[in-house]
């Protein structure tokens, strides 16, 4: 009957993002693009801390290389859109696997200050490189053009793109899902919860940890490379250090336990974000507020939180 | 049942199509105008005088009767200086404010993001400040318009003026961005054509923009003992910048010093007697340089409203503004963007520098800088006095069109 009701609320409120371009004033279906990308980076991002329980503050280097790929190669080559995500896919995994590898072989703080830093070296190399990546200006001026395998799509036109968006991030987040309901997603867990025994089972954790890190950044640099065209610009900002902390936020936010945490914590974190700043331009201390109640109230996030207690009502 | 349910959801979704289809406009309400420029951070005080400057023509316009009727009315939105923040913005003031024209913006880096954008959009945008010349060149499309100078124009002049000082050895200190990279190539290119002996050094400096130390971007210049630094830095790193710079004694060197858009405003009232004397210093607008009506009643109105003299951003904003009201009364709609647009191509009006044109071609206003040397301090207004003041002509500063590379 729980279970009758959860899939029933899903598929109206999926529903409802299918439609919603018929229903909603235009200017809410760039926040929902956003929201949907944004939420496809923090699940890539839960994949990492969620699951494997690994703070990760380096996310955003896979982000970025994502948006750069695509960028770049619409700037100059004109690729079709879907192969250019493709390209993002790969550019993301492979350098989490550069920094995975050098990365995961440490724990607790120092994992989180050695992704810090490969983040910000990434970032700095995005940033002074010139002569490749435009520098600090970013890569903009880029059309998008067709979208590939024989799709008649007009991607300029933002409710176009929206469904775009939101058939991709619906794929790769079921895809991600069953990647975390896996074999290997349950060993991931363990590893979280205890990766000693984990290692005693005679599996090693440092290959697990690895691949989650991997498979996290490549779903970043999908995101990354949809947030590009959406955008129209991919600029240096996209891999600092202070878009590493969004995923953290918005997975906190929405909840680590469950899969869609990280989507309801993206809405809640982009809507606040857009209606706070309309009132007023110190929106981020309200987020810190609001954020420092989460943490000491709602440890679970909004949505663990409400399911929770949802379900401890039912029983 | 189900079909009842169908048939809600049909009616309901037809409605809310309906609902949408339909103008939101009544023939009382006001014409909005959204303007994009930095609210935040160290060239906050440039979107604090380009609202002013705003606020000023927007109130004097509505004082005499609006627009077609209606008052005018804005909706500004920070850019924080950044391409993504500035397009998010953009889109939120054309779907969500149902603005009928954009003006504004203050960085290059953010023009270059904006512009390609625009044709999308389908209104106007004026720029009033971002100088890079790929706006009206490269990327020009049919809806962007430009009432500053740009680089190439600004540089023109200033190579003139570089030329004059006899300095042989030349290189800059400019923000690592579009700006500053931009500023220097075409100060170089046309340096060269005037005086092919010039040597461009290669040792040039360009701190990030926002940097707060500048120390070792000064001390390295003057390792390379140039003969003439050109200066491309600006807003709050400009502040920054020459009191650092005092305080190394960058300016007691037998160097020709030339400021971009050391001029504003802004800059001059922060530092005070701190700018130096004798520099040059190149501004889009200078108060006094403007012996016309338009520019008598502009800086009396906005130094009675505002205690101050008016910067080049304000100057520019006000002028924007003007110009949406006299392209929307020759359009004769306030909704139609691609009818606005086409009514500013070609259009001229008189503004506190003169009467411009927005040139047929790549729609870029015909303008000159103001350029003078920094004088004594006028103690009424707070700041140095330009001297030796030139203007120049903007018809012969400008690159032809085929120049530009804009096809339009």
């Amino acid at each position: 009957m729980k279970n009758a009701i959860l899939m029933a609320v899903f598929v109206v409120v999926l529903a409802g993002l299918v439609l919603l371009p018929w229903f909603t004033p235009y200017f809410y279906i760039f926040i929902a693009t956003e929201i949907l990308i944004m939420g496809l980076f923090a699940a890539s991002f839960n994949l990492i801390f969620g699951y494997t329980g690994m703070l990760s503050f380096g996310h955003a280097a896979f982000f970025g290389i994502g948006s750069y790929a695509t960028a770049m190669l619409l700037l100059h080559l004109q690729w079709p859109l879907v192969y250019c995500l493709i390209a993002s896919v790969v550019f993301g995994a492979l350098l989490a696997l550069v920094i995975g590898f050098l990365s995961v072989r440490l724990n607790e703080v120092y994992f989180a200050m050695l992704t810090l830093a490969f983040g910000m070296m990434v970032f700095s190399i995005a940033h002074q490189w010139r002569s490749v990546t435009n520098g600090s200006d970013g890569i903009a001026g880029f059309t998008v053009g067709e979208f590939g395998l024989g799709l008649p799509l007009t991607l300029g036109n933002p409710a176009v793109y929206y469904h775009v968006v939101l058939v991709i991030v619906v794929l790769a987040s079921a895809l991600l899902y069953l990647i975390g309901r896996s074999s290997f997603g349950m060993i991931l867990q363990a590893i979280r919860q205890n990766a000693e025994r984990v290692s005693f089972c005679g599996l090693n954790v440092r290959a697990y940890r690895l691949a989650a890190f991997t498979i996290g950044g490549g779903f970043a640099g999908l995101a990354g490379g949809l947030m590009a065209p959406f955008l129209r610009v991919a600029s240096p900002e996209m891999l600092h250090w202070s878009t590493s902390a969004e995923p953290v936020l918005m997975s906190i936010l929405g909840g680590t336990g469950y899969f869609l945490g990280p989507f309801v914590g993206s809405a809640i974190f982009i809507l606040l974000e857009t209606w706070i700043t309309s009132i007023t331009h110190a929106w981020m201390l309200v987020l810190g507020i609001v954020l420092a109640l989460m943490v000491m109230f709602f440890r679970r996030g909004v949505l663990g939180t409400f399911l929770d207690w949802w379900q401890e009502r039912q029983r | 049942m189900k079909s009842f349910k169908r048939g809600t959801l049909l009616s309901a979704l037809v409605m809310a199509v309906g609902i949408s289809a339909t103008p939101s406009w009544a023939a009382d309400e006001p014409i909005r105008l959204g303007a994009i420029h930095i609210l935040s951070g160290s060239a906050a005080n440039y979107g604090k005088f380009a609202r002013q400057g705003i606020d000023l023509a927007i109130d004097e316009i509505n004082d005499s009767g609006g627009v077609m009727g209606r008052d005018l009315e804005l909706v500004i939105e920070d850019s924080q200086g950044k391409a993504s923040t500035a397009i998010q913005a953009a889109r939120k003031l054309v779907y969500q404010d149902q603005v009928s024209g954009l003006l504004g913006l203050d960085s290059s880096g953010v023009a270059q993001g904006l512009v390609p954008i625009m044709p999308e959009l389908k209104k106007p945008l004026i720029i009033t400040h971002a100088a890079t010349p790929d706006a009206t060149g490269s990327l020009c499309n049919a809806y962007t318009y430009r009432i500053s100078n740009n680089v190439a124009q600004n540089m023109n002049a200033l190579a003139s003026v570089a030329a004059e000082t006899g300095a042989k050895r030349w290189t800059t200190i400019g923000p690592d961005y579009a700006f500053g990279h931009q500023s220097w190539e075409y100060f170089g290119n046309a340096l060269k054509k005037i005086n092919p002996d010039v040597e461009l050094l290669k040792d040039t400096a360009f701190p990030r923009f926002g940097a707060e130390d500048f120390t070792p971007f000064i001390n390295g210049v003057m390792a390379a003992k140039p003969d003439g630094v050109l200066i491309s830095v600006w807003g709050g790193d400009l502040v920054n910048f020459v009191r650092q710079a005092n305080n190394l004694g960058f300016f007691e060197k037998d160097m020709q010093i030339i400021f971009t858009v050391g001029a504003a405003t802004e800059v001059l009232s922060a530092l005070g007697e701190q700018m130096p004397e004798g520099v040059w210093l190149s501004t889009r607008y200078w108060y006094k340089a403007f012996d016309n009506e338009q520019n008598k009643h502009f800086v009396a109105a906005y130094k009675d409203r505002y205690g101050v003299p008016p910067s080049y951003n304000a100057e520019g904003a006000y002028a924007a503004v003007y110009a949406y009201k006299k392209a929307i009364e020759k359009a004769g709609s306030a909704d139609d963007g691609d009818k606005i647009a086409a009514a500013l191509d070609g259009m001229s009006l008189d503004a506190p520098n003169g009467t411009i044109t927005f040139r047929k071609g790549d729609h870029q206003a015909l303008v000159g800088p103001n350029v003078g040397r920094a004088g004594a301090m006028d103690e009424e207004d707070g700041i140095r006095d330009l001297e030796d003041l030139r203007l120049f002509d903007g018809e012969k500063i400008s690159r032809s069109v085929a120049e530009t590379g804009c096809k339009l």
